[in-house]
Order: C-alpha cells, then structure tokens, then sequence
C-alpha cells in the first residue's frame, strides 16, 4: 500500500503495520488509523504516520533501543482494550520530539504506545509511577 | 461535583473498593492517600496535558535529523 504523506512523500507500509487507535494519541484524539512505517536510514526510529491526515506523522522508538531496562506493567483494562492474549503479543514504542541540537532530542517513557500485533490495536497509556519522565534524552552524550 | 469537608486523617469511601484520605495539611498542599484496585490507574491530571503538549510537539518532524544519527 502506497501513503501520499505531505512530509515525507510517498511512503510504503503493508496492511500488517496498519495500527487502531480507538482513542487517538493524547492531544490528537481525532485520528484514530496509524501505519508503522520503516525506512532504513532512520533505524531504530520508526514513522507513526496517520492514515486519516498526510500532514500528521510522529518519529517512534522500541524504548528497549535507548534504554535496555525500560520495564512497564499493564494493567487489566489496557489487557481487555488491547484484547492481549499473550506477552508476545505485544510490542511497546515511545515518541521521540525531534530538536536540531542532538541532546535535546528526546523520548516519552511516561506515555508509552502499547500495540497489540496480532489485532492492530493500538492505545497509548500514561504510567503512573514516577520513576520515567515525559522528555527522556535519547542520547546519553553528544 | 460532590465537595465535601474533611480533616486530617479523615476519609471519603468511593463505592466499595475505593478510600481516599486525607494524611497531612500544610501550607496549602495536601497530602493525599489513595486504596483502589489494582486495574484502575491513579494519575495527577496535568500530566495528561503535559502527553499531549508533548505528542503535538513531536508532529513536527525532520528526517534528516535523525538520518544522519546513530543510536550507541
């Protein structure tokens, strides 16, 4: 499938990294179809770009990339949205805001994105405990 | 909204399973104790603007900043 994105022009993704936000990201509720899309020269960064507006797309990491020990807890209802069956099912990416000074780029760990692979279900979640922050550095010195 | 007068150590029950109380008073802050189960998630409300300042924020997006950038 080809997506005709405003910003980064025309984009590929295949049906299986097509993503459901039955409530939309925080601050962008209205938009609920996301495609995952990758490009080799940005690994590990992913694109989340939305299916519903060729304007709006968000960079995206596997939080384990920046931080081998990032560990988050679901809980049962995030479970039953997701319809979670098994731990494999699920892959977890955090938003990166971008900043042309390198040490100022950084990552969401407090709002992680949770995706259920097997369904396409995506939800985004705010973690209620103190220990990550909302704007991570993902370089650690430059 | 249900308002209602509480004094230090004192509590409101919300349904069954839920307790707030009130722990400590000082200077204008309150310090406030939650039992709820385990599902239901208890988070400060700002920070719910301070995710969507913060999505919005990363909409604005330029490749080549990370093109040329390589993760440690």
């Amino acid at each position: 499938m080809e997506l005709k994105s405003k910003v980064h022009g025309n984009l590929n993704y295949k049906n299986k990294d097509v993503i459901i936000f039955k409530k939309g990201l925080f601050g962008l509720e209205e938009f609920e179809k996301f495609a995952i899309i990758e490009l080799d020269e940005i690994k590990p960064f992913k694109i989340l770009h939305s299916l519903e507006n060729e304007e709006l797309s968000l960079i995206v990491v596997n939080p384990f990339e920046i931080e081998k020990d990032y560990e988050i807890k679901l809980n049962g209802k995030i479970i039953e949205n997701l319809k979670i069956k098994k731990e494999e099912d699920v892959l977890l990416y955090t938003v990166v805001t971008l900043n042309s000074n390198v040490s100022k780029i950084t990552t969401n760990f407090s709002a992680p994105i949770v995706i259920n692979v097997n369904e396409n279900l995506g939800e985004q979640i705010v973690l209620d405990n103190f220990k990550y922050k909302i704007k991570h550095p993902v370089y650690k010195e430059c | 909204m249900l308002v209602v007068r509480r004094k230090k150590n004192e509590s409101i029950l919300i349904g069954e399973d839920i307790e707030i109380k009130i722990v400590n008073l000082e200077n204008g802050t309150v310090q406030i104790g939650i039992e709820a189960p385990k599902e239901l998630s208890i988070i400060r409300k700002e920070i719910l603007k301070d995710v969507a300042d913060e999505n919005k924020a990363a909409t604005n997006v330029n490749l080549d900043i990370l093109k040329n950038l390589k993760l440690k």
